[in-house]
Protein backbone atom coordinates (compact mmCIF):
# COMPACT_ATOMS: atom_id res chain seq x y z
CA UNK A 1 0.00 0.00 0.00
CA UNK A 2 0.96 3.82 -1.08
CA UNK A 3 2.39 5.30 2.10
CA UNK A 4 0.05 8.37 1.05
CA UNK A 5 -2.60 5.61 0.85
CA UNK A 6 -1.46 4.99 4.37
CA UNK A 7 -1.61 9.02 6.08
CA UNK A 8 -4.73 8.64 4.71
CA UNK A 9 -6.25 5.59 7.15
CA UNK A 10 -3.96 6.80 9.84
CA UNK A 11 -5.86 10.49 9.85
CA UNK A 12 -9.56 8.82 9.31
CA UNK A 13 -8.92 6.30 12.19
CA UNK A 14 -7.20 9.10 14.28
CA UNK A 15 -8.01 8.39 17.73
CA UNK A 16 -6.73 4.65 17.42
CA UNK A 17 -2.79 4.68 17.80
CA UNK A 18 -1.47 0.72 16.76
CA UNK A 19 1.59 -0.72 17.60
CA UNK A 20 3.82 -1.11 14.28
CA UNK A 21 3.35 -4.83 14.20
CA UNK A 22 -0.96 -4.26 14.28
CA UNK A 23 -0.43 -1.56 12.08
CA UNK A 24 1.27 -3.42 9.51
CA UNK A 25 -1.85 -6.23 9.32
CA UNK A 26 -4.40 -3.23 9.57
CA UNK A 27 -3.15 -2.12 6.16
CA UNK A 28 -3.03 -5.50 5.63
CA UNK A 29 -6.16 -5.76 5.52
CA UNK A 30 -7.39 -3.45 2.94
CA UNK A 31 -7.55 -3.75 -0.68
CA UNK A 32 -7.40 -0.91 -3.24
CA UNK A 33 -10.13 -0.54 -6.08
CA UNK A 34 -11.18 1.40 -9.03
CA UNK A 35 -14.20 2.20 -10.13
CA UNK A 36 -14.86 3.97 -14.21
CA UNK A 37 -16.98 6.80 -13.91
CA UNK A 38 -20.84 6.51 -13.77
CA UNK A 39 -19.84 2.56 -12.61
CA UNK A 40 -22.74 0.96 -9.90
CA UNK A 41 -20.21 0.73 -7.11
CA UNK A 42 -23.56 -0.89 -5.36
CA UNK A 43 -27.01 -1.46 -6.79
CA UNK A 44 -30.15 -1.45 -4.48
CA UNK A 45 -31.62 -4.71 -4.19
CA UNK A 46 -27.84 -6.17 -3.38
CA UNK A 47 -25.57 -6.75 -0.31
CA UNK A 48 -23.27 -3.96 0.31
CA UNK A 49 -20.00 -5.51 0.83
CA UNK A 50 -17.48 -3.18 1.17
CA UNK A 51 -16.95 -0.09 3.56
CA UNK A 52 -14.62 2.26 1.60
CA UNK A 53 -12.44 5.25 2.16
CA UNK A 54 -11.90 7.14 -1.29
CA UNK A 55 -8.57 8.07 -2.34
CA UNK A 56 -9.85 9.70 -5.52
CA UNK A 57 -13.28 10.58 -7.08
CA UNK A 58 -16.77 11.58 -5.90
CA UNK A 59 -19.23 9.31 -5.60
CA UNK A 60 -23.64 10.12 -5.51
CA UNK A 61 -25.47 7.77 -3.18
CA UNK A 62 -29.26 7.89 -4.08
CA UNK A 63 -32.51 5.83 -3.99
CA UNK A 64 -35.57 6.00 -6.58
CA UNK A 65 -38.98 7.23 -5.81
CA UNK A 66 -42.03 5.86 -6.90
CA UNK A 67 -41.79 7.91 -10.12
CA UNK A 68 -38.22 6.27 -10.42
CA UNK A 69 -36.43 9.96 -10.29
CA UNK A 70 -33.00 9.25 -8.11
CA UNK A 71 -33.46 11.21 -5.02
CA UNK A 72 -29.65 11.95 -3.83
CA UNK A 73 -28.66 10.98 0.17
CA UNK A 74 -25.21 11.91 0.16
CA UNK A 75 -21.94 12.86 -1.80
CA UNK A 76 -18.48 11.13 -1.06
CA UNK A 77 -14.87 12.66 -1.82
CA UNK A 78 -11.59 12.28 -1.63
CA UNK A 79 -10.87 11.38 2.32
CA UNK A 80 -14.23 10.89 3.10
CA UNK A 81 -15.85 7.25 3.68
CA UNK A 82 -18.24 5.58 1.30
CA UNK A 83 -20.43 2.57 1.19
CA UNK A 84 -24.01 1.70 2.04
CA UNK A 85 -23.60 1.34 5.86
CA UNK A 86 -27.08 -0.09 6.91
CA UNK A 87 -26.87 -2.40 4.09
CA UNK A 88 -22.85 -3.21 4.94
CA UNK A 89 -23.61 -3.30 8.81
CA UNK A 90 -27.01 -5.20 8.75
CA UNK A 91 -26.50 -7.61 5.76
CA UNK A 92 -29.64 -7.15 4.09
CA UNK A 93 -30.07 -5.76 0.47
CA UNK A 94 -29.54 -2.51 -0.34
CA UNK A 95 -32.26 0.17 -0.74
CA UNK A 96 -30.02 2.71 -2.22
CA UNK A 97 -27.55 3.00 -5.57
CA UNK A 98 -23.89 3.83 -4.95
CA UNK A 99 -22.48 5.00 -8.17
CA UNK A 100 -19.25 7.15 -9.11
CA UNK A 101 -19.91 10.48 -10.87
CA UNK A 102 -16.07 10.63 -11.43
CA UNK A 103 -13.26 7.51 -11.89
CA UNK A 104 -12.40 6.50 -8.60
CA UNK A 105 -10.16 4.88 -6.67
CA UNK A 106 -10.94 3.84 -3.01
CA UNK A 107 -9.52 1.64 -0.29
CA UNK A 108 -12.02 -1.18 0.54
CA UNK A 109 -12.64 -3.15 3.92
CA UNK A 110 -14.75 -6.43 3.79
CA UNK A 111 -17.18 -7.06 6.87
CA UNK A 112 -15.43 -9.36 8.16
CA UNK A 113 -12.22 -7.54 8.67
CA UNK A 114 -14.60 -4.51 9.52
CA UNK A 115 -15.88 -6.61 12.46
CA UNK A 116 -12.05 -8.04 13.31
CA UNK A 117 -11.15 -4.45 14.13
CA UNK A 118 -13.46 -3.93 16.84
CA UNK A 119 -12.77 -7.45 18.38
CA UNK A 120 -8.78 -6.76 17.75
CA UNK A 121 -8.32 -3.34 20.14
CA UNK A 122 -10.65 -1.45 22.11
CA UNK A 123 -9.86 1.46 20.65
CA UNK A 124 -11.76 1.12 17.59
CA UNK A 125 -15.04 1.22 19.50
CA UNK A 126 -14.16 4.91 20.49
CA UNK A 127 -13.53 5.66 16.46
CA UNK A 128 -17.10 3.63 15.83
CA UNK A 129 -18.48 5.72 18.78
CA UNK A 130 -17.15 9.19 16.92
CA UNK A 131 -18.08 8.06 13.45
CA UNK A 132 -21.25 7.26 13.51
CA UNK A 133 -22.01 10.23 16.00
CA UNK A 134 -20.68 12.60 13.44
CA UNK A 135 -22.54 11.05 10.85
CA UNK A 136 -26.17 11.17 13.39
CA UNK A 137 -25.27 14.92 13.40
CA UNK A 138 -24.37 15.56 9.79
CA UNK A 139 -28.15 13.56 8.96
CA UNK A 140 -29.61 16.05 11.66
CA UNK A 141 -27.95 19.55 10.38
CA UNK A 142 -29.48 18.14 7.04
CA UNK A 143 -32.31 17.57 7.87
CA UNK A 144 -33.09 21.04 10.07
CA UNK A 145 -31.86 22.72 6.78
CA UNK A 146 -34.41 21.04 4.27
CA UNK A 147 -36.94 21.71 6.86
CA UNK A 148 -36.33 24.88 7.61
CA UNK A 149 -34.43 27.31 4.67
CA UNK A 150 -35.65 28.11 1.80
CA UNK A 151 -33.96 26.94 -1.94
CA UNK A 152 -32.06 29.90 -1.86
CA UNK A 153 -30.65 29.73 1.37
CA UNK A 154 -30.21 26.12 1.19
CA UNK A 155 -27.86 26.61 -2.06
CA UNK A 156 -25.73 29.27 -0.77
CA UNK A 157 -25.09 27.60 2.93
CA UNK A 158 -24.59 24.49 0.93
CA UNK A 159 -21.87 26.26 -1.46
CA UNK A 160 -20.09 27.70 0.74
CA UNK A 161 -19.74 24.35 2.77
CA UNK A 162 -19.05 22.69 -0.86
CA UNK A 163 -15.65 21.05 -1.51
CA UNK A 164 -14.32 21.87 -4.94
CA UNK A 165 -14.93 17.94 -6.18
CA UNK A 166 -18.18 18.46 -6.37
CA UNK A 167 -18.51 21.46 -8.20
CA UNK A 168 -18.00 19.75 -10.84
CA UNK A 169 -20.35 17.05 -10.83
CA UNK A 170 -23.65 16.93 -12.93
CA UNK A 171 -26.15 19.94 -11.29
CA UNK A 172 -28.73 17.63 -11.03
CA UNK A 173 -27.10 15.74 -8.71
CA UNK A 174 -26.55 18.93 -6.91
CA UNK A 175 -30.58 19.86 -6.92
CA UNK A 176 -31.68 17.01 -6.29
CA UNK A 177 -29.31 16.69 -2.56
CA UNK A 178 -30.65 20.63 -2.13
CA UNK A 179 -34.26 19.21 -2.88
CA UNK A 180 -34.51 21.49 -5.31
CA UNK A 181 -35.39 21.23 -9.50
CA UNK A 182 -32.83 21.58 -11.48
CA UNK A 183 -34.25 24.14 -13.01
CA UNK A 184 -33.85 26.34 -10.00
CA UNK A 185 -30.68 25.16 -9.26
CA UNK A 186 -28.84 26.86 -12.18
CA UNK A 187 -31.21 30.26 -11.92
CA UNK A 188 -29.67 30.35 -8.87
CA UNK A 189 -26.41 29.54 -9.85
CA UNK A 190 -26.86 32.20 -11.89
CA UNK A 191 -27.77 34.88 -9.94
CA UNK A 192 -26.70 34.21 -6.38
CA UNK A 193 -23.07 34.73 -5.10
CA UNK A 194 -21.95 33.16 -2.09
CA UNK B 1 -52.17 6.30 -20.37
CA UNK B 2 -49.86 7.99 -18.24
CA UNK B 3 -46.12 8.48 -18.89
CA UNK B 4 -43.69 5.65 -18.59
CA UNK B 5 -39.99 7.06 -18.09
CA UNK B 6 -37.41 4.24 -17.96
CA UNK B 7 -34.19 3.94 -16.85
CA UNK B 8 -31.74 1.40 -16.31
CA UNK B 9 -31.19 1.93 -12.67
CA UNK B 10 -34.88 1.28 -12.25
CA UNK B 11 -34.72 -1.81 -14.30
CA UNK B 12 -31.54 -3.42 -12.35
CA UNK B 13 -33.05 -2.52 -8.89
CA UNK B 14 -36.31 -4.50 -10.06
CA UNK B 15 -33.71 -7.20 -11.98
CA UNK B 16 -32.06 -7.35 -8.43
CA UNK B 17 -35.85 -8.30 -6.58
CA UNK B 18 -36.38 -10.38 -9.34
CA UNK B 19 -33.15 -12.69 -8.75
CA UNK B 20 -33.76 -12.56 -5.39
CA UNK B 21 -36.83 -14.04 -5.66
CA UNK B 22 -35.64 -16.78 -7.55
CA UNK B 23 -32.95 -17.46 -5.09
CA UNK B 24 -35.83 -18.62 -2.34
CA UNK B 25 -36.79 -21.31 -5.05
CA UNK B 26 -33.40 -22.80 -5.29
CA UNK B 27 -33.94 -23.86 -1.91
CA UNK B 28 -37.05 -25.68 -2.60
CA UNK B 29 -37.15 -29.65 -3.09
CA UNK B 30 -37.39 -30.54 -6.66
CA UNK B 31 -40.62 -32.39 -5.87
CA UNK B 32 -42.25 -28.57 -5.23
CA UNK B 33 -40.49 -27.42 -8.58
CA UNK B 34 -42.05 -30.22 -10.92
CA UNK B 35 -45.42 -29.99 -9.29
CA UNK B 36 -48.38 -29.30 -11.75
CA UNK B 37 -51.60 -27.65 -9.95
CA UNK B 38 -53.59 -29.67 -13.35
CA UNK B 39 -52.51 -31.88 -15.99
CA UNK B 40 -52.52 -28.65 -18.53
CA UNK B 41 -50.83 -26.28 -16.32
CA UNK B 42 -47.15 -25.80 -16.19
CA UNK B 43 -44.88 -26.45 -13.36
CA UNK B 44 -42.30 -24.31 -11.41
CA UNK B 45 -39.60 -25.47 -13.92
CA UNK B 46 -41.66 -24.84 -16.94
CA UNK B 47 -42.23 -21.18 -16.04
CA UNK B 48 -38.97 -20.98 -15.60
CA UNK B 49 -38.21 -22.26 -19.08
CA UNK B 50 -40.47 -20.10 -20.58
CA UNK B 51 -38.83 -17.01 -19.54
CA UNK B 52 -35.44 -18.79 -19.93
CA UNK B 53 -36.72 -19.24 -24.02
CA UNK B 54 -38.32 -15.19 -24.20
CA UNK B 55 -34.76 -14.18 -23.08
CA UNK B 56 -33.11 -15.92 -25.73
CA UNK B 57 -35.19 -14.65 -28.46
CA UNK B 58 -34.07 -11.24 -27.79
CA UNK B 59 -30.29 -11.99 -26.84
CA UNK B 60 -28.58 -11.82 -29.96
CA UNK B 61 -30.84 -8.68 -31.23
CA UNK B 62 -30.12 -6.80 -27.58
CA UNK B 63 -26.40 -7.68 -28.43
CA UNK B 64 -26.17 -6.50 -31.70
CA UNK B 65 -27.95 -3.23 -30.70
CA UNK B 66 -25.34 -2.74 -27.88
CA UNK B 67 -22.75 -3.02 -30.57
CA UNK B 68 -24.79 -0.46 -32.54
CA UNK B 69 -25.11 2.38 -29.77
CA UNK B 70 -22.73 5.29 -29.40
CA UNK B 71 -20.55 5.17 -26.44
CA UNK B 72 -21.08 8.63 -23.87
CA UNK B 73 -19.57 9.82 -21.15
CA UNK B 74 -22.57 11.82 -20.22
CA UNK B 75 -24.25 9.47 -17.36
CA UNK B 76 -27.20 6.74 -17.66
CA UNK B 77 -29.99 7.15 -20.48
CA UNK B 78 -33.50 7.87 -19.66
CA UNK B 79 -36.38 6.72 -22.52
CA UNK B 80 -40.06 7.30 -22.97
CA UNK B 81 -41.19 4.88 -25.00
CA UNK B 82 -44.50 5.60 -27.49
CA UNK B 83 -47.87 5.00 -26.85
CA UNK B 84 -47.93 1.75 -28.99
CA UNK B 85 -44.99 0.36 -26.88
CA UNK B 86 -45.87 1.28 -23.40
CA UNK B 87 -49.48 -0.44 -24.28
CA UNK B 88 -47.18 -4.10 -25.62
CA UNK B 89 -45.52 -3.21 -22.07
CA UNK B 90 -48.04 -2.43 -19.51
CA UNK B 91 -49.79 -5.55 -20.66
CA UNK B 92 -46.95 -7.89 -19.08
CA UNK B 93 -46.34 -5.58 -16.52
CA UNK B 94 -48.16 -6.83 -13.10
CA UNK B 95 -50.81 -4.96 -11.06
CA UNK B 96 -49.95 -5.40 -7.87
CA UNK B 97 -49.79 -9.11 -6.90
CA UNK B 98 -52.13 -10.10 -9.97
CA UNK B 99 -51.42 -10.95 -13.58
CA UNK B 100 -53.25 -8.22 -15.79
CA UNK B 101 -54.97 -11.31 -17.68
CA UNK B 102 -53.81 -14.45 -19.41
CA UNK B 103 -52.13 -14.22 -22.51
CA UNK B 104 -51.64 -17.25 -25.22
CA UNK B 105 -48.41 -18.35 -25.48
CA UNK B 106 -46.99 -18.84 -29.28
CA UNK B 107 -45.98 -21.82 -30.08
CA UNK B 108 -42.21 -20.83 -29.77
CA UNK B 109 -42.20 -19.86 -26.42
CA UNK B 110 -43.49 -22.60 -24.92
CA UNK B 111 -41.22 -24.66 -22.54
CA UNK B 112 -40.60 -28.71 -24.11
CA UNK B 113 -39.49 -30.45 -20.78
CA UNK B 114 -40.04 -34.30 -19.64
CA UNK B 115 -42.81 -35.08 -17.31
CA UNK B 116 -41.02 -36.09 -14.48
CA UNK B 117 -37.59 -34.45 -15.14
CA UNK B 118 -34.42 -35.24 -12.67
CA UNK B 119 -32.42 -33.91 -10.28
CA UNK B 120 -29.77 -33.14 -13.59
CA UNK B 121 -32.41 -31.60 -15.59
CA UNK B 122 -33.66 -29.61 -12.50
CA UNK B 123 -30.79 -27.96 -11.88
CA UNK B 124 -29.90 -26.96 -15.75
CA UNK B 125 -33.51 -25.40 -15.58
CA UNK B 126 -32.38 -23.34 -12.34
CA UNK B 127 -28.74 -22.64 -13.98
CA UNK B 128 -29.82 -21.52 -17.30
CA UNK B 129 -32.51 -18.91 -15.85
CA UNK B 130 -29.99 -17.96 -13.71
CA UNK B 131 -27.03 -16.99 -15.73
CA UNK B 132 -30.10 -15.49 -18.71
CA UNK B 133 -31.33 -13.19 -16.58
CA UNK B 134 -28.17 -11.85 -15.15
CA UNK B 135 -26.95 -11.55 -18.47
CA UNK B 136 -30.01 -9.49 -18.91
CA UNK B 137 -28.87 -7.38 -16.38
CA UNK B 138 -25.47 -7.39 -17.56
CA UNK B 139 -26.92 -5.95 -20.47
CA UNK B 140 -28.62 -3.27 -19.03
CA UNK B 141 -25.50 -1.83 -16.73
CA UNK B 142 -23.82 -1.97 -20.45
CA UNK B 143 -26.19 -0.28 -21.65
CA UNK B 144 -26.17 2.51 -19.19
CA UNK B 145 -22.77 4.35 -21.24
CA UNK B 146 -24.38 4.10 -24.23
CA UNK B 147 -27.00 6.75 -26.52
CA UNK B 148 -30.04 5.07 -27.56
CA UNK B 149 -29.47 5.41 -31.07
CA UNK B 150 -29.18 2.19 -32.72
CA UNK B 151 -31.86 0.96 -35.22
CA UNK B 152 -35.01 -0.65 -33.81
CA UNK B 153 -35.39 -4.23 -33.81
CA UNK B 154 -38.42 -6.48 -34.65
CA UNK B 155 -39.70 -8.05 -31.03
CA UNK B 156 -40.08 -11.94 -31.13
CA UNK B 157 -43.95 -11.50 -31.44
CA UNK B 158 -42.50 -10.02 -35.34
CA UNK B 159 -42.09 -6.68 -36.37
CA UNK B 160 -45.73 -5.64 -36.06
CA UNK B 161 -43.81 -4.54 -32.68
CA UNK B 162 -40.20 -3.16 -32.61
CA UNK B 163 -37.93 -2.31 -29.62
CA UNK B 164 -35.27 0.19 -28.55
CA UNK B 165 -33.14 -1.86 -25.94
CA UNK B 166 -34.48 0.29 -23.34
CA UNK B 167 -38.21 -0.91 -24.22
CA UNK B 168 -36.79 -5.06 -24.78
CA UNK B 169 -35.02 -4.50 -21.16
CA UNK B 170 -38.66 -3.16 -19.90
CA UNK B 171 -40.63 -5.68 -21.35
CA UNK B 172 -38.38 -8.62 -20.43
CA UNK B 173 -38.22 -7.82 -16.90
CA UNK B 174 -42.04 -7.17 -16.40
CA UNK B 175 -42.89 -10.43 -18.47
CA UNK B 176 -40.49 -12.14 -15.60
CA UNK B 177 -42.22 -10.43 -12.87
CA UNK B 178 -45.35 -11.48 -14.33
CA UNK B 179 -44.56 -15.39 -14.44
CA UNK B 180 -42.96 -14.39 -11.13
CA UNK B 181 -46.42 -14.14 -9.82
CA UNK B 182 -47.52 -17.41 -12.25
CA UNK B 183 -44.60 -19.11 -10.18
CA UNK B 184 -45.70 -17.82 -6.55
CA UNK B 185 -49.68 -19.29 -7.88
CA UNK B 186 -48.26 -22.84 -8.84
CA UNK B 187 -46.36 -23.44 -5.16
CA UNK B 188 -49.37 -21.45 -3.06
CA UNK B 189 -51.78 -24.21 -4.69
CA UNK B 190 -49.47 -27.00 -2.59
CA UNK B 191 -50.47 -25.97 0.55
Amino acid sequence: MESSSKEIIRNFFSPVALPSAEEDWFFSLWEERTFKQNALITEAGQMERFFYIILEGVQVIYLLNQKGDKVVLGFSYSGSPSGVFDSFLYQKPSDTFLEALRPSRALALSRDNYLALFKTNPDFHQWGHSFFREILFGRLFREVELLTLSARERYISFMQRCPDDLKVIPQKYLASYLNMKPETFSRLRRSVSY
Amino acid sequence: MAKLLLTPENQIQRLNQLLDNFSSLQKLPPEILRFKPHPKSWNVLEVLEHLSICYNQYEEKIITALKASTDTNTGSWEYQPGFWIRFVIEGQRPKGQHRPFKLKTLKKFEPHMVLEPDTKAVQNVMERFRNNYLALKRNIKDSRSKIMDHPRFASAIGSVVSFRLPESFELLRCHAERHMIHRAGIIASQD
